[in-house]
């Protein structure tokens, strides 16, 4: 396998979930599930007292179930068609983990979206000489938002934060790309 | 980085999702018409006398469950504790032989532990990161190092890459050879808590 298809592939794992975390509460739930009905089984096979429920018990009340109220029925089935829809969706997502790769060059980073928006953050409230506490940046699949809380009394250069943050993101080799807007909010804050 | 098989992952959440989604929509719809809802609960109820006599009389089925539930349950332990592998101690091997790239006199093996221990070495001083860490994965049969980066807030990523990188370059020098390298920039916990940049 080359460098560049391994360093492809590796991103792109690394980016998205591996869906590790719901697999295994799945399977740790059937073997909980299976552990029991397995325990019942030999206990009755042996002729023991059942811990819950006895295998024949669970079958007769299984089939009685059927005819059960057809609002209860209805209710029950209804919430685990929806369970089964939601695992479904879950299995088909892409599961963006929230990170984006770099160019592959001798090496090949990923790089998660926190760093990228605290760095613009900065990059913002360096340009616009506003305290950092005033810009709060949130990163998206495709765009990042800049939003910039003015001080009170005093301008707010917007186009200059616009510059100095294109500057910055076109320095990144990032994909998915980011595109930028910059949000100077209403109203201002006092003293800072 | 590891070696789960995420297809699996995603086909047994599928699988067991199809499974709750037939069977829910099934009882849903039998239980909303009327007829079918009839059928169903007068069949169940008749099967309910032969099939618990059948439970009682034969305990061989009981084993049969008993032990079809054992196997599912080496199965799924299976796939539980299969998640995440694929780190490896040993970095190179390079066998005897007489090309160039091949040592001469005997095997020469690398741990992994050289690069880690070289890479942290080099990048602990580094201004913009708090904190790194180096793992050898193995990839497709060959060894790649994970390079994971706790960035300092609001430093630049590709600031960072370049520290990387030299530092890289530095190894690569060292070892001779190009191993690929995949680096991780993160901002976890670790840079929420460290102080802003400091002017480098």
């Amino acid at each position: 396998m080359s460098t560049a298809s391994l360093y492809k592939r590796i991103v792109r794992r690394e980016t998205h979930s591996s869906r590790a975390g719901i697999a295994i509460t799945l399977a740790v739930l059937l073997i909980v599930v299976f552990a029991w009905i397995g325990t019942e089984s030999v206990l009755e096979a042996v002729g023991q007292a059942p811990l819950l429920l006895a295998p024949t018990d669970l079958v007769a009340a299984t089939l009685d179930a059927a005819s059960a109220p057809v609002g209860a029925l209805t209710a029950v089935a209804v919430v685990v068609a929806l369970i089964g829809l939601v695992l479904i969706v879950v299995s088909l997502a892409p599961g963006r983990r929230g990170r984006r790769g770099a160019k592959a060059d001798r090496t090949v980073a990923v790089v998660d979206d926190r760093v990228i928006a605290r760095s613009l953050a900065r990059t913002a409230s360096y340009a616009g000489d506003v305290d950092p506490s005033q810009v709060s940046v949130s990163v998206g699949k495709r765009s990042a938002l800049i939003e910039v809380t003015r001080t009170s009394g005093r301008q707010t250069d917007v186009r200059s934060i616009d510059e100095a943050v294109r500057d910055e993101l076109d320095a990144y080799d990032f994909s998915p790309a980011l595109r930028h807007k910059v949000k100077l909010s209403e109203k201002g804050t006092v003293g800072a | 980085m590891n070696s789960t098989n995420r297809a699996l992952n995603r086909i047994v959440v599928f699988v067991i999702g199809l499974v709750l989604l037939l069977a829910g929509g099934a009882v849903a719809v039998g239980a909303l018409l009327p007829d079918v809802q009839q059928t169903v609960s007068q069949g169940a109820s008749d099967a309910k006398g032969p099939t618990t006599d059948a439970l009682d009389q034969q305990p061989w089925i009981l084993w049969v469950v008993a032990v079809a539930c054992l196997v599912l349950i080496v199965l799924l332990a299976w796939f539980a504790l299969r998640q995440g592998h694929g780190q490896t101690g040993t970095l190179l091997t390079v066998d005897e032989g007489s090309r160039g790239d091949q040592t001469t006199g005997g095997r020469l093996v690398i741990d992994a532990k050289v690069a880690e221990q070289v890479l942290e070495e080099a990048l602990a001083d580094t201004p913009g990161i708090v904190s790194v860490d180096v793992t050898a994965f193995r990839v497709k049969r060959e060894s790649v190092l994970r390079v994971t980066a706790n960035a300092r807030r609001g430093v630049s990523p590709t600031d960072i890459r370049r520290s990387i990188d030299q530092a890289v370059a530095h190894w690569d020098g060292l070892l001779g050879t190009e191993t690929p390298v995949v680096i991780q920039i993160n901002g976890g916990l670790r840079s929420q808590m460290s102080s802003a940049t400091r002017l480098d």
